[in-house]
This record gives C-alpha cells, structure tokens and sequence, in this order.
C-alpha cells in the first residue's frame, strides 16, 4: 500500500484469462474403471458494448466542462484494474498487453455517435469477433468514423500499450482514490489534445469516446514520421450536414432533391484528386465509386444517388423504436451531449465508414486559454469591503459604491417615515478583526430582544444597520423552518417548564426535590424512595400498629386430669406409677415403667398391618384429592371416581358426533386387509 | 402544608424559574456530550453562524465589492454573527418571562453555538475539535476556476510549514493546519470559504480526481509546438532547471501530421527513454506515464517569500461607537444652540 499522497504506476494488471466462455474439463485418471471426464461450463463475464456507470471512476476533463483542456491528454479512469487488458483487440483467446480498449477524442464534425442500436450492428461489417454471441447488452452505441479520420486520430497499433496502466493509490487518500474500493485503478489515456482553435479564435467542442478496438486492429493507422508543430483543422468536416439534414427530414432525401446549396462536403483523403471539381456541389454519396456519375437522373429506374430509401427509413424508425425501448432518462442526458456528434455521415460518406462500439463517452469544450493557472494568477487579491480607486482619467462610468475604510458600505434606506435616507451596512465579512463584545467582561452579555435595539447612530449622523439587518435576517431564516420554531419553543417549555414545576412544587411539598442541575432525575426511583422515606417516619399513621413477634398458639382441650390423660395415651397404669414415685421419684418410677410398644426394636413390622394402613391412607388421600379437584357428580359410582376421566365423559347422552363414531367401521379392519 | 397553588405561588416560581434554571441540561447525547441546547437548534444556530442560507446580498452587499475574477479575503464580524443568532432566538419570545429566561439561558446558547460550529463541518476520519472558536476568517473567490475546476482544494496553514510546491499536505487535525469551517459554492461560479482562525498561507489546489497526463507549452517557444518535462525514472523527480525549458530537461512533443493534436506516442516514447535519466534506453508504460504526469496546480496566497503587495490591516475596529447615545444627543442639542440661539 503505497503511503498517502502517493501512488505507484503499473505497466498493465494482466487477468489470467480473458473474458469469454470456457469449458472445464475434469478428467480422473489411474483409477480401475473409466470415469466419464466431467464438461463444466464458465463464462468469464467482462463488459463489451457497454461500461457499467460503477467501474467508472472519474473522467477528465469533467463530462460538459468548459475550459482550456489543450495541454492535458483527456483520460478515463476504470475501477477494475483488470478491464484494459480482459479482452484481446486481435482476437486471441490468451491475454495480450495491447488494451482492447482505446480513448478516441474525436471533434465535432468529424465522427457520428449513433443513437442505441442491436450489438450486432455496431462493429464494421465483416468485423470478425472471438465470440459474436458474448455480449453483455442488447443494444449499444457506436461510433462511425471514415477511414480518413480513423487514420488521421486513433492511436497506432503500437501506441495502445502507452495508453493504458494501472495507478495504485491509497485507498484512504481520498483525494486520489476518490472512492474507490481496493485503490487500483485502470487509467486508459488519448492520444490526442484537445486543443483550441487558434486561428479561428472558437471554442471547440469535443467527445471522448471509450471503444472498442476488437477485431479492428487492422484498421488502425500505420506509424508515421513525426512532425514538431500541429495546426488546428478538422481531421474532417462534416459539420455541413447539420445545415443540410434539419430541413427536410428522410423525405427530401428519398425523393432525391436535399437543397445542399453551397455544401462541399469532405470527400476522402485518398480521393481527392479524382473527384471533377463541378460534382462536388451535389455529387455526394457515391457509395464506393470513385468517378463522377451524372447526378440529375430522369430515369426513375436509374441508380439512386441518395443512400437506398430502406436504409434511411429504416435508421429513422430504429431510432424511433430505439428511443421509445429506452426506459432511463439518464440515456436522454448523454443524447443531448452527444448533440453535434449525430450527423448522418454514414449515408453521404464515399469512402467508407467504420464503426467501434462506443462503451462510454462525454464531451467537454475547450475554450481560450484560460488555465486553472493563468486564472488563478490573475485574480484580483484583496480585502471585502474594499473597492479598487478608480484611474483618475477614467469617466465615471459605473457609480463607485459608498465605501469607507471600515468595510460599511453606503445604502439606500427608507425609514418608517417614508423619509429616503442613505443608512450605512456592513456584512458579516469585514476587512480587519472586530472585537465580538463591547462591553466589559463583567456586565452580562448584550441580548437583543428585537432588531431596533440593534440601530446605532454614528457620529456622522447616520444609521448603521448593519447588526439590526443580521437580527432581522436571523429571525426571518428561523421562522423560515418550522422545525426550528418548534425546536425553540420546546426547549424553551423544557427547560423553563421544568424549572417552574419544580419551584411551585418545590414550595408545596414538604420534602427536598432531587437537583435539577446534576445527574438526570430517574422519577420512579424518587418517588420510591421518597415513599419509602415518608413511610418509615410515621409507620403507626401510615401502616398501622406492629404485629407481635410470635402469634399464641391454639389452647389444647384437655378434660380431667393432665397426668390421667397422658397415661391413658401412653398405655401405662397411672396409679401404679405413682404408687412407685412415691417411694423412688417421679423420674425413676418413669424409667422403671415399660410403655408397651407396637412393634420392638429389630422386629421386623406386621406386613398386613402396614399395607392395610398404607391403602387406608393413600385411599383417604385420593379421594379428598379427587373431591377438591372434581366435585362429586351425583349419579357416579364412588369406586370409579379413580378413573375420573372416562366416567364423566360417559355421563352426558351421545350427541350426533357419538353416533358417527360408533357407527363408522373400525380403520384396523380395513387396513389389515390385503 | 400549604396545598394551594394562588398567583403569588406561581408568579414566584416563574420568576426564579426563569432564572435559575438556564443551565439544566436538557440534551444528552452519548456521542455528542451533554448540552443545554438541544442538538437540532444547537446546530440551526451554528449553521447560522456560518452563514448558511443568509442571502447572498448580505454578505456582499454590492457587486463592485467582489468584481468577475478576484478572491476577496475577510474577517466574520462575530457582532454581526451574533446578531444574527439573537435574531433566530427572538422568534417566539412573547412574555417578558420568555425574555427574562432567554436572557438567562443565552451565555449557555453562545458557548455551545461556539463550540458547535466547529463540528458543522466534519470530514471523515478527523478529529472532532471540542474548544469553542475564535477568529472566524475566509474568502470568498469569484471566478471561473470555480465553475471549470469543481471540487477545489482548499488549505489553510497557521504557519508556512508546507513547502508551496510539495506533494502531499499536512493532515487537516495537524496543528499548523486551520481546520476549514465551511466550503460552499454559493454560485457555480462564487466559493466561499470560512477558516477557524487567522491563517498565515492558503493554498488553492486544482482537484485532483486523477492526475492527470498532460504537455506543457513552452512560454518562449513557438505556439503550436510542446514539450514534456522530463523525470528521473527512478526517482520521480524532474530534472532541473525546474522552470526553462531546455534540451536536457525536456523533449520537444513529436505530432502526427495532418492531424490536430494528435501525438506520436511511439516517437515521443523514443525521445523520453534517451532523455530520461535511469531509463534504461526504453520506458515501460510506467515509467512513459511517470514522464507524462502533471501534476495539480497550487495558488499559495499569503506565503511572504512570493507576496510583493502587502496588505493593510487594522488593528480593531475603530469605527465603533464609542460614544453614549445620551451623551451624543446632548453634545447635539449643545451645539444646535449655539448655532441656533
């Protein structure tokens, strides 16, 4: 990743293959038995006839600018690093360091952009291409150019390698990335300057055209010896046609009488001489032939010398029918840029016309030298709020604004009146610094209310308006946006609303408020904890007396005597017992007296009596259960209670749904069956 | 306990409401701070500060002021800004309560608005400057660079510390660099700048959406030829005498005959490799694109070194009134006596 601010040139990024359809071919080998190779299709996608709006970065110069463009080769900048080099101009399956792609800078008047057209049609008839089928839109656009020009402004053969190369930038350098994704990027460059037309002194417009160059190599110019100097000229001026087409239409050329008037059109270079000078007025199109026909022909049968009827009316209604398929109005804008580039060179050209796919074009105007640095150096420096002194021998032409050194300005004022004064004004932007306040550094700050408080006088006599009019424009700007009227008027009800609940609440309650200045007040938790703290002040108001710390249990019913009635519980003789305790102590009579016991100590328990007690209980159990869960239905057998469930269900009488079920035939019977 | 809520109850609270309470904090933002001011006003007023949407004849408030081609450089009148922020908050004072609290509240607006004008104007991947501001200054530059040349860079410098013609620029939170408050075309041909504080050097930087490749014309040559400037190719750097063209740092550009404009790419390929130090005898197409590449055009305003007027400053404004309006009126009506007895 190169550091930022800089950036390192690539030679070419070659893809590995170039786009196209592939088939894989997976073979197994070594292996006992014969395993059928397996075919897998790919297909390496890659644009063709059109550049996706996404893999184009940026262009210079910027698509309908104006400006001295002459020094600075026009350029185009492509995000995949690859899309110079995924295709071969020559037709080759293997990738080749000669771009298929090719910057053409063509003026106006000397090529044709056609309007969308099917793919098929936008390369020179005859062109031979690796794939026809491999195309990534139905329709695309092409430019139709003469050989002339062709061999007077495309790049050589041998050109094309310096015309591409790879930047790597970046990518967080804004400034050079300018958004792109990995910083790579695929710069492919003209060959041509867009210069100015010195001897005539106009502006020139030009397009840029990025093509496609596959299968037209051959085409292109062979190198020729160098020359020092360039003069500005056309390479062909087809300009004429745009006088000659609005008039009539496809009509006037179908019947044969287009008024060209004095309308040399260019004929090719190699032709020249051959052409008598008399045809040149209106011998025009003359497909292929290099000798003059009679042009005025009475004879209908005769060859025509307009371009055939079908081939125009049918330009006309693929235009039309091209037009009205175009669903995006972006195509409507680059048409209308493309205006001056759309003369219908192909039906009057003698020589003959070749085609390249257009994948995308724009067109700038080069206009008198007015660099960026020529400009900037001619700016005119100062300080606003000064206005240059006029030459004394000037007359005085424009009125000089009032202006005093301070940067105040002298403007017309009405006051309320109706009284026409002269009021002073100063903008915000002023020729030295100013102080912010006027007052000392204890007084408050000054706040205007309203715009007249913001009126001064000064020692001269007259107003100055200058902070009154800001006041005025504040107020009128934020009235202008209803958001920020609400915005205004509900931090105000927030803050000052809040403030005087808490002062009015703050003089009716008899606890401390929370602060409003410190930490957000979370209110649910206050109002606990203040409840809770008003609560604990005063529990027997608030809650009512305390519950004692252990409840009396429930007094026992005990009839005779205690001790009769624990010995009766316990099995023993009483007056035995105390017969002894009187003459060894209650405690040892207790301990020489046996408790008769159910079972003894060891023995194993009384299995009947157990299990007898055991169903006892769990029976008792179950049915008090039974009764909570499900109230005893009259009418039920107690010893089926168990099983509740279906008891109950056959209480209520068969329904319909009752009788279906019983008289349906049982399902396992029929399943059963074979 | 008092449970009654008469005028006299609430006339004092909205009194001291009103004054007591200017700095309840009523925005929290967890990225932005906490605030007395709500964000969305904070940042209407601080837009304002920076003239966003103030008609352009109040900032210039006469043609003559900005003729065609020139850069006007100014100070921002902060009396005149805040003017125009008290103007914004005046809308819907109705009572003198709503004066009285707005009174309250306002040295809390200022210092907020102060510190979020800074934040208007916040590129990706900088620093966001917490102080409130000082000096506003700017321009504002009329002329076709602007509308030929979108996207100009801008850069203002606190001290001259970047050479005029170096390559890359300091960072835009690097101290020497003023951050740049606001950078607007007001017109497709007016650019108004404003700079947080007084720079010593601004430079205005043709855009740099891809270098471009280009010829140079040699001021002292013929019209209708060019040259390219040659690069070490190791290096990068031209060869010297940076300014002259002459036969060891340049080529003259060989063009297609009969053809406008069109160049020789192989030619001018040959007569770059024999000029260019380290080129080895051929240029990859690299190295052919290192030698074409010019670079984006830097104005430097303000540099010394290259600055032959100077301009005049003032101290302060001496044009304030420094007079009472009460005293001023009776000087008048003093002097009206004496001429009229």
């Amino acid at each position: 990743m190169p550091t930022t601010g800089h950036f390192i040139l690539h030679s070419n990024v070659m893809p590995p293959i170039t786009a196209g359809r592939y088939e894989l071919v997976t073979e197994q080998v070594d292996l006992p038995f014969d395993v059928e190779p397996e075919h897998t299709h790919v297909q390496i996608a890659a644009p063709r006839y059109t550049m996706p709006t996404d893999q184009i970065l940026s262009s210079f110069p910027p698509a309908n600018a104006e400006g001295a463009f002459g020094d600075r080769l026009p350029q185009i900048v492509l995000k995949r690093r690859t899309l110079p080099w995924e295709r071969d101009p020559a037709g080759q399956v293997q990738p080749s360091e000669t771009p298929w792609l090719a910057l053409v800078v063509v003026a106006e008047g000397e090529a044709t952009l056609s309007t969308a057209t099917a793919v098929r049609d936008c390369v020179t008839a005859g062109t031979k291409l690796l794939d026809p089928d491999d195309k990534d839109v139905e329709q695309g656009l092409y430019l139709a150019v003469t050989e002339t020009v062709v061999k007077k402004i495309f790049p050589c053969k041998d050109d094309l390698p310096l015309l591409a190369h790879v930047r790597e930038v970046d990518v967080n350098d804004t400034e050079l990335a300018n958004g792109d994704d990995d910083g790579w990027l695929a710069v492919v460059l003209a060959n041509r300057l867009p210069v100015f037309d010195d001897a005539a002194g106009k502006a020139v417009r030009y397009m840029a055209c990025l093509v496609n160059l596959e299968g037209q190599l051959e085409a292109l110019p062979p190198p020729l010896p160098p020359v020092a100097s360039f003069e500005f000229a056309l390479a062909q001026d087809w300009r004429a046609l745009a006088s000659v087409a609005p008039g009539g239409g496809p009509d006037v050329h179908v019947l044969g009488n287009a008024q060209l008037g004095n309308v040399v059109l260019p004929a090719a270079a190699g032709l020249q001489g051959q052409r008598p000078p008399g045809a040149a007025g209106a011998a025009f199109a003359v497909a292929g032939a290099a000798q003059a026909k009679p042009v005025v022909s009475i004879d209908g049968a005769a060859k025509m010398d307009q371009p055939s009827v079908s081939k125009q009316w049918s330009s006309a209604t693929q235009q039309v029918a091209a037009v009205a398929l175009d669903p995006d109005a972006k195509r409507l804008v680059r048409d209308t840029m493309a205006q001056g580039f759309r003369l219908p060179i192909e039906a009057y050209a003698i020589e003959k016309v070749l085609r390249f796919p257009v994948l995308a074009h724009w067109s700038f105007t080069t206009n008198e030298g007015a660099t960026f640095e020529k400009l900037m150096q001619e700016l005119d420096i100062g300080l606003l709020g000064s206005v240059a002194e006029a030459p004394p021998n000037t007359p005085a032409a424009g009125a000089r604004p009032e202006v005093v050194q301070t940067g105040h300005i002298g403007l017309g004022h009405r006051t309320r009146r109706g009284d026409p004064v002269q009021a002073w004004y100063r903008g915000p932007c002023v020729p030295f610094p100013t102080a912010r306040d006027s007052n000392s550094k204890d007084e408050p700050l000054a706040l205007a209310h309203s715009a007249d408080q913001l009126r001064r006088v000064i020692p001269d006599g007259r107003e100055d308006l200058a902070l009154a009019a800001a006041f005025e424009i504040g107020r009128l700007l934020a009235l202008s946006q209803l958001s920020v009227v609400s915005a205004l008027l509900r931090f105000r009800g927030e803050q000052f609303g809040a403030g005087r609940v808490r002062e009015v609440l703050s003089q009716l309650l008899p606890f401390e408020l929370p602060s409003l200045k410190g930490e957000r007040v979370d209110m649910g938790r206050f109002v606990a904890l203040e409840v809770l703290n008003v609560l604990s002040k005063n529990t027997d108001r608030m809650i009512g007396p305390r519950r004692p710390v252990a409840d009396p249990g429930r007094p026992l019913r005990v009839s005779g005597d205690l001790d009769q009635v624990i010995a009766t519980g316990l099995g023993f003789d009483l007056a035995a017992l105390r017969k002894r305790a009187d003459a060894v102590g209650v405690l040892s009579a207790l301990e020489q007296t046996s408790v008769p016991v159910a079972l003894k100590p060891g023995q194993a328990p009384n299995e009947k009596l157990v299990v007898s007690a055991l169903q006892a209980a769990l029976q008792g159990e179950l049915q008090r259960t039974l009764g909570v869960a499900a109230p005893a239905v009259p009418g039920v057998v107690p010893g089926v209670v168990i099983r509740g469930a279906r008891g109950r269900a056959a209480t209520p009488p068969p329904d319909a749904l009752d009788a279906l079920i019983a008289g349906a035939p049982a399902d396992d019977d029929e399943e059963d069956r074979p | 306990m008092k449970a009654l809520i008469n005028a006299e109850v609430a006339i004092q609270a909205a009194v001291s409401a009103a004054q007591s309470y200017a700095d309840i904090v009523t925005d929290r933002d967890p990225d932005d701070g906490e605030h007395v001011v709500p964000g969305e006003l904070r940042r209407f007023l601080a837009r304002l500060r920076l003239l966003h949407g103030v008609p352009f004849s109040y900032l210039v408030p006469d043609a003559k002021l900005l003729p065609i081609e020139s850069i006007r450089f100014f100070y921002i009148d902060r009396a005149w800004t805040d003017a125009l922020v008290q103007g914004a908050l005046s809308v819907g004072t109705i009572s003198s309560a709503d004066r009285t609290q707005l009174e309250a509240v306002y040295p809390h607006i200022r210092a907020e608005v102060d510190e979020a004008e800074r934040s208007i104007r916040q590129p990706k991947g900088e620093e966001l400057l917490k102080a409130g501001s000082g000096t506003i200054t700017g321009f504002i530059l009329r002329s076709r660079a602007v509308s030929g040349w979108p996207n100009l860079h801008v850069r203002a410098y606190s001290r001259d510390v970047v050479a005029d013609d170096a390559l890359t620029t300091a960072a835009e939170s690097d101290p020497s660099r003023m951050k740049v408050l606001r950078m607007e075309r007001l017109a497709p041909a007016v650019l108004l700048v404003l700079f947080d504080g007084v720079p010593a050097v601004v430079h205005i930087e043709e855009p740099r959406q891809g270098i471009q490749f280009g010829v140079r014309i040699d001021p002292d040559g013929p019209p209708n030829e060019r040259r390219v400037k040659v690069r070490d190719c190791n290096t990068g750097n031209p060869v010297p005498p940076e300014k002259a063209f002459t036969p060891t740092n340049s080529v003259p550009v060989p063009f297609r005959p009969n053809a406008p404009g069109v160049l020789n790419m192989a030619a001018l390929r040959t007569r770059l490799a024999t000029k260019a130090p380290n080129s080895g005898g051929t240029l990859e197409p690299n190295e052919y694109a290192l030698q074409m590449l010019r670079f984006p055009f830097r104005q430097v305003f303000g540099d010394p070194d290259n600055q032959t007027e100077s301009e005049r400053f003032y101290a302060l404004d001496e044009f304030k009134a420094k007079v009472a309006l009460t005293t001023w009126k009776s000087t008048v009506a003093t002097s009206l006596a004496k001429v009229n007895p």
